[in-house]
C-alpha cells in the first residue's frame, strides 16, 4: 500500500490487479527520493515521483464509463448543514442557529467599520452633552415633587373607591417627562425611519419603483411599501392604495446615514439654513425633509443619477428617533453632532 | 426568542410520538399533507410536525462597498455604501461651508472691487438699496458697518471711496429732511416707473365694450 502511494490519484484508483501494481511500482523512473526508503516515500506525496501511465492503463481509465455504470447514486462528498427553513419554537429539537453564526439563514455580516460619527460620539460628544447637562444637587436635597399627571377620584361617591386614576383634561396622551441627563442616560441615536411618500404610485406603480430603489440605494436596506391612510378625492388619493415606500436603519448604518447628511448633502443644498427648530414631536424624535432636488446630492443617488426617471424622483421625509426623551435634549445631541437650527424653538 | 440546546430537548414524549409515526407511516403521512410548508427530510423524521413554525427570512439587501470618502480639506474616512465608487471627493461639504465654519475668512462673500468699477457701476445705474449711502430704519450706520464688516479685501482706494460718499450721504441727510415732499415725489414716480406691465390703453373694441357693460349697471 506504501508503495501505491507514490502514484498519482487517477492512478490509485485504478481497478488493477495488485500483483500489477507491485510490478508496476518495480519498474517505475529510478529517482533519488524513490530509493530513499519506505519512511520517506511515506511522508513525500509529490508529483515528481509519480509514475507514467502505458497506453493501456490510460485507455483503462474511464471515470465516465464507471459513473454511467453505477447503479446508485454516491452519498455527496462532504456533509452540509442547511439551518433549517423555520423556526419551530423554543421547545423543539430542530433549533436554528444563532443570527451571528455565518450559517445561519438571518446572518448579516459586519460591522466592516467604525462609523465616523458614531466614534466621534462616543470618544467626545457623549462626555460633553453629560458635563454640559449636569445640574449640582447638594447631597440631601429633598426631591422635586412632580404634580399629579393622572387626576384623581374626589371620594364623593363610594363607588370612587378603588377606582382607577383618570388622564389629563383634553389630551388623552400622557406627555413624556424629561429625564435628567447622567451618566447612564446621555442621548443616543436609536434608529432613522426615512419614507416617502408618492401619491402619484396610485395612478403609475412606477413612481413606486422609482423611490423603493432610491431609498434602497440610501439605506442599504430593502424599504416596505406603505399604504394610503386617506381617502381624498381631489388629491386623487384613495385609501388603502400604495402609495410611498419606508425603510428604518438603525446602529452603524444610522449613523452613516445622519454623517452623510450633515457632511455631504446639507452643505450642497443651495440658501440651506439648518433644520427648523420647530420640528419635534415633544418626544425626543426629530425630523426633516428633502424634495426631489435634494435627494440628487447623495453621493448613492448621484452615482447612477442618469438611471433614475428625472420627474420620478421622490423627496422624503427623515425622522431622527433619538433616547432623548424631550426635544430639547435631542436638539442639543443633533446640534452636537453638527446639524444647525434655525427659527424660533418650540419645546 | 431564545434558542435552547437540542439535545436538553428531547423529551420521552417527543421520541415516542417519533416511534409512533414511524409505525403507522400512513397516519405521518396524513399529518404532513396538512402541514402548510414543506420542511427539511430530517426534521420529518427526527421530530414531530408543530403547527407554529416561522419562516425564517434571508435578509435581503444589496452589496455594500467600502467607500473612501475625501472631504474637500483632504480628511478622508471609509463609509459602507451602495455607490460602487471606491472613492468619493466631494466639492462642498461641511468643511468648507459658511455654516459649519463661521470663522473662515476664506469663505465669506467678498466682493473684489480693486479697481473701483463695480462701485462705479452702482453708483451710476443701482437701485436706491444698492448706492453708498443707503438707510433701512436703522440708519446708515448699518449699512457702514456691513461695509467694513466686509471690507477686508478690496483696497484702500475703494474703502476711501466708499466713507467720502458716506460723509456725502450723511451732509445731504439734513436737505432731504427739510423737503418732505421730494421724499414723497421719489415714491410716486418709482411706483409710475415701476408698472412694466401696461402696454397701451384699451382697444377701441375693448372701450366700448365696458362703456357698453358699464350703461347695463
Amino acid at each position: 500500500m506504501a508503495s501505491l502511494r507514490g502514484l498519482s490519484r487517477p492512478a490509485r484508483s485504478l481497478p488493477l490487479s495488485p500483483l500489477a501494481r507491485h510490478t508496476y511500482t518495480a519498474g517505475s523512473i529510478r529517482c533519488a527520493s524513490s530509493q530513499a526508503g519506505e519512511a520517506t516515500s511515506d511522508l513525500e506525496q509529490s508529483t515528481l515521483n509519480a509514475s507514467q501511465l502505458s497506453p493501456e492503463e490510460k485507455k483503462d481509465f474511464r471515470p465516465w464509463k464507471r459513473a454511467a455504470d453505477r447503479k446508485f447514486g454516491l452519498p455527496s462528498g462532504r456533509y452540509q448543514y442547511h439551518p433549517p427553513k423555520y423556526e419551530r419554537g423554543p421547545l423543539h429539537p430542530v433549533q436554528s442557529p444563532a443570527s451571528s453564526d455565518p450559517i445561519a439563514r438571518d446572518f448579516v455580516p459586519g460591522p466592516f467599520n467604525l462609523p465616523r460619527l458614531k466614534q466621534t460620539y462616543h470618544s467626545t460628544i457623549a462626555s460633553d452633552l453629560m458635563t454640559l447637562a449636569y445640574m449640582h444637587v447638594p447631597p440631601g436635597t429633598p426631591g422635586k415633587e412632580r404634580p399629579e399627571r393622572l387626576r384623581g377620584w374626589d371620594g364623593s361617591s363610594p363607588y370612587h373607591k378603588n377606582r382607577a386614576l383618570r388622564g389629563p383634561r383634553g389630551n388623552p396622551v400622557l406627555p413624556l417627562v424629561e429625564r435628567d441627563v447622567t451618566f447612564n442616560n446621555v442621548p443616543e441615536i436609536k434608529e432613522i425611519t426615512i419614507s416617502s411618500y408618492v401619491p402619484d404610485a396610485i395612478q403609475d406603480a412606477d413612481h413606486l419603483l422609482v423611490a423603493r430603489s432610491v431609498l434602497l440605494a440610501l439605506t442599504g436596506t430593502t424599504p416596505e411599501i406603505t399604504r394610503t391612510k386617506s381617502n381624498v378625492v381631489q388629491w386623487g388619493i384613495m385609501r388603502g392604495k400604495r402609495a410611498g415606500v419606508k425603510t428604518t436603519v438603525h446602529g452603524n448604518a444610522a449613523y452613516e446615514f445622519l454623517d452623510r447628511c450633515i457632511h455631504l448633502v446639507f452643505p450642497k443644498i443651495k440658501d440651506w439654513k439648518g433644520i427648523r427648530a420647530t420640528t419635534g414631536d415633544s418626544g425626543g424624535n426629530l425630523s426633516f425633509g428633502f424634495n426631489p432636488d435634494e435627494m440628487k446630492l447623495f453621493p448613492e443617488v448621484e452615482i447612477n443619477y442618469w438611471m433614475y426617471p428625472a420627474k420620478m424622483l421622490p423627496g422624503c421625509r427623515v425622522f431622527i428617533k433619538t433616547t432623548a426623551t424631550s426635544d430639547r435634549q435631542a436638539r442639543l445631541l443633533l446640534q452636537s453632532l453638527g446639524i444647525p437650527f434655525y427659527g424660533e424653538v418650540r419645546n | 426568542m431564545g434558542k435552547l440546546p437540542a439535545t436538553v430537548l428531547r423529551r420521552p414524549s417527543l421520541a415516542a410520538g417519533c416511534l409512533a409515526s414511524s409505525t403507522s407511516h400512513t397516519a405521518a403521512a396524513a399529518a404532513r399533507a396538512h402541514l402548510p410548508h414543506p420542511s427539511s427530510p430530517s426534521a420529518q423524521s427526527g421530530a414531530g410536525q408543530v403547527r407554529h413554525a416561522t419562516f425564517v427570512p434571508r435578509s435581503r439587501r444589496p452589496y455594500q462597498f467600502t467607500q473612501l470618502v475625501q472631504l474637500s480639506d483632504g480628511s478622508t474616512f471609509t463609509v459602507r455604501t451602495t455607490s460602487p465608487a471606491a472613492l468619493y471627493r466631494s466639492g462642498k461639504d461641511s468643511r468648507n461651508h459658511m455654516l459649519w465654519q463661521p470663522t473662515e475668512k476664506s469663505l465669506r462673500n467678498v466682493e473684489v472691487d480693486e479697481a473701483g468699477k463695480l462701485a462705479a457701476f452702482r453708483e451710476r445705474y443701482g437701485k436706491a438699496w444698492d448706492l453708498e449711502g443707503f438707510k433701512e430704519d436703522g440708519g446708515p450706520a448699518k449699512a457702514a458697518a456691513a461695509k467694513t464688516a466686509a471690507g477686508d479685501a478690496p483696497a484702500a482706494a475703494a474703502t476711501a471711496t466708499a466713507e467720502t460718499k458716506t460723509t456725502d450721504a450723511r451732509a445731504a441727510e439734513p436737505a432731504q429732511e427739510e423737503d418732505p415732499f421730494g421724499s414723497l415725489v421719489d415714491l410716486i414716480s418709482e411706483y409710475a416707473t415701476e408698472d412694466k406691465n401696461i402696454k397701451g390703453g384699451l382697444s377701441a373694441k375693448d372701450q366700448a365694450r365696458k362703456e357698453k357693460s358699464a350703461k347695463k349697471k
